[in-house]
Formats: structure tokens, C-alpha cells, sequence
């Protein structure tokens, strides 16, 4: 395993359900994700935009 | 790793993978992740990833986190650094890492310094699997087969049941069943609620010793820490090398690539040699599956007979393993 990494992003509001999607621009779906390499600044982006987050432990080895 | 607060983020740390849906406040939705011992991705694919994100976006606009017992309270804060033998594992790093299994590692490292290490601790975050609940990978809220004579038959649950909740926790995932099975005791009556055609039903599994053992945990990369290992690598043998050596199919046949134990090379094992017996297994293994066995059915010190063929020649040699480590 050569590294581990916290990764946390605001989901992705794609789905038309989303109330929040209609306030929040939906992030583009074209492949990128713009991860938040710090889960206290996630945290404050969830809390600013409205969106739950994706949060993600990756190991690899 | 680094300054993570374990006391949130609990999950199965010889993973190298795992995900949460949460809320701005420190609060679950689910948890997506997981294996069984057939492989690393068993339960990961995009089907049913995009089927928990939209309901964990469902679920946001409600404000349904997780509320069950099983949940984090999210007040304390315990840090892997806080665990007393991972300082002196990561000493000797450049870029002082923590990784996910090191977690484990050195909880279990910190177990074995109090005499407190039981080797069934390293089966961690057990499955639905342990219970004879296939659980679909896609729809990982649904069963998608129950093994005969388990405690899922024994409960009553069928194929194409949908998982509501286990012990009271929502249950929409393989990871989320694994969370509740990982905090329950090893004799235990587990609340399950299902629906089946429309209606809600309720039915418990009853558990009982050994359940959360599996029968590969080679994966596990912790596996090291609960008993001792032989001391080399190598590679299953290819049927035209076996054809060769004439050595059967199906059967234990392991060409030793590289040694690092020095109660390896004590033994007299070489590089080249091909391991045919460890003590009384000769079925066709891996060779994480080999290094498994007497990490798994021997103790420390123990003396075990390996048989070899080298150069055409079958003999036995004797590996005495180290002493426990001191940690």
C-alpha cells in the first residue's frame, strides 16, 4: 500500500428529486470529481451548500 | 490514516476501500463497502452505488440519518496514533503514513502486549455471508440466496427477501448489515425486519461460537499479527509444470520465489524448492492461502513438518517458528 487518503466530496445532485439540486447547480457529469482532500473543510462545504457528503478511505497497496 | 478519529469512522480496516454517507453534523445515512473472501470487489460496482446514492439523497431531503444504537456518538475522538504500538510502527517511514490495515495492525499488536489477543479477533466486520445470507450485489438491500442448514434457513429467510433493518439499524447495504453484525456478541439473537410481498416480517437469526469465522481470511492483511508465518513467497505451479513434476492437480503445489524468515532458511528451505505438505494440508492453495495456515492453526514456537521436491526428489524438512514477537 503506497498511500492512504481521506477523500470527501459533496455528492453529486443529479437526480431531479433533489430540492437542494434546484438551489445548488448540479456538478457537471463529465467524469471529474473535485474531491476535498480535508474532511473538516468537506464538512463546512456540506454544511454551506446542503449536500451530503461522499466520504471515501482509499488504500492502496 | 493521520489524525482520523476512530471513534467515527469505525469500519473494517484491512479493507482498502470504504465509503459514508453523511450529513454536515457528523451523522450516517449508510455506510458502502465491504467484501466477502471470493474477492476485493464482491459487493463493489456502480449499479449498486448509484442505487445508495439516490437513496441517501432521498434520505437527506427527509433528514434521515441513522439513529440506531449501533451509531457513533460522534463526541469522543480517539486518533490511530493513539494506539500505543503504532508510534514505533511508523518510526522508521519516510513519510510517516498511517494506513488503513496499520490500524488494525496495531490494535491487535496493543491486544497481544496484554495477553489479551484471541485469534478470532481478526474476523472483523463479518458479512451476511457468516449468517447463510447471500446478500445481491447490485440491490444490496436484497437477498439473493440463503445456504442451506445456517441461521438465515433456521430464520426463515428466503431469496428475494428485502432487508429493512438488522437490530434496528437501517439496512441498505452490505456494509451496513456488516456494521450491525460487527457490534453484535459472539452468542446472540439478532433481530432482522424483511419484507417479503408487500408485508413486513420479523424473524430472528440465533447465533452461536464461531460464527463470525470464515473459511479464507487470507486477504486479511492483520492475519500476521494472531500467529506465526513461514517466511517466504512464491507461486502456484501451472499445470505443465505439474505435468513435469508429476504432481497431481487439486493438490498443494507451491514453487518457494523468495525467503525473508530466518527460521525459513533454519529449516533448510531454498528458493526453487516446491512446497507438496505444510504439516496435514496438501490441498491446492495460494500462496496467501498457505501463508494463512499456520498463522491461522499454529502458535509461535510450534515445530511443523513441510514435505518438498527438490530436484526430483521428495523430502521433509522441520520449521520451528520464532517466538512471539515482542511488541
Amino acid at each position: 500500500m503506497s498511500r492512504t487518503a481521506l477523500l470527501a466530496a459533496t455528492m453529486l445532485a443529479t437526480t431531479a428529486t433533489s430540492l437542494l439540486a434546484e438551489k445548488i447547480p448540479a456538478q457537471k457529469v463529465d467524469g471529474r470529481i473535485d474531491w476535498v482532500y480535508d474532511y473538516q473543510r468537506g464538512r463546512s462545504l456540506a454544511k454551506q451548500t446542503g449536500k451530503p457528503m461522499f466520504v471515501v478511505f482509499r488504500c492502496e497497496r | 490514516m493521520n489524525g482520523i478519529n476512530l471513534d467515527l469512522f469505525q469500519f473494517e480496516f484491512d479493507l482498502t476501500w470504504m465509503s459514508f454517507f453523511m450529513d454536515a453534523e457528523n451523522r450516517f445515512y449508510a455506510r458502502y463497502g465491504g467484501r466477502e473472501d471470493s474477492g476485493p470487489e464482491s459487493h463493489l460496482n456502480r449499479e449498486s452505488l448509484t442505487r445508495v446514492m439516490n437513496q441517501v439523497l432521498g434520505l437527506h431531503e427527509k433528514h434521515q440519518v441513522q439513529t440506531g444504537r449501533h451509531e457513533p456518538s460522534g463526541r469522543s475522538r480517539r486518533t490511530p496514533e493513539q494506539i500505543p504500538p503504532m508510534r514505533a510502527m511508523i518510526a522508521k517511514r519516510k513519510n510517516k503514513c498511517i494506513h488503513c490495515h496499520d490500524v488494525k495492525v496495531a490494535t491487535l499488536r496493543d491486544l497481544r502486549r496484554g495477553n489479551r489477543l484471541r485469534r478470532e479477533m481478526v474476523f472483523t466486520y463479518p458479512t451476511p455471508a457468516n449468517l447463510g445470507i447471500a446478500i445481491d450485489p447490485q440491490r444490496q438491500d436484497h437477498v439473493e440466496a440463503v445456504r442451506p442448514g445456517t441461521p438465515a434457513t433456521r430464520a426463515g429467510i428466503r431469496r428475494g427477501d428485502r432487508i429493512i433493518s438488522a437490530d434496528g439499524q437501517r439496512v441498505l447495504t452490505l456494509a451496513d448489515f456488516s456494521r450491525v453484525l460487527e457490534r453484535t456478541p459472539t452468542q446472540a439473537t439478532l433481530p432482522l425486519t424483511l419484507q417479503r410481498d408487500g408485508q413486513s416480517i420479523t424473524t430472528r437469526l440465533r447465533l452461536s461460537a464461531g460464527w463470525r469465522r470464515t473459511p479464507d481470511p487470507s486477504w486479511r492483511e492483520s492475519l500476521h499479527v494472531v500467529g506465526p508465518g513461514c517466511g517466504l513467497w512464491g507461486r502456484r505451479l501451472n499445470a505443465k509444470e505439474r505435468r513435469r513434476l508429476k504432481l497431481p492437480a487439486r493438490k498443494l503445489a507451491l514453487k518457494v520465489t523468495f525467503i525473508w524468515g530466518p527460521h525459513t532458511r533454519r529449516a533448510g528451505i531454498r528458493v526453487g524448492d516446491v512446497i507438496v505438505r505444510l504439516d496435514n494440508v496438501d490441498g491446492d492453495l495460494t500462496i496467501k492461502q498457505f501463508n494463512a495456515q499456520p498463522m491461522l492453526n499454529n502458535t509461535w514456537g510450534d515445530t511443523i513438518p513441510i514435505v518438498l521436491r527438490r530436484k526430483g526428489r521428495e523430502m521433509t524438512v522441520k520449521m520451528t517458528f520464532p517466538r512471539q514477537p515482542v511488541d
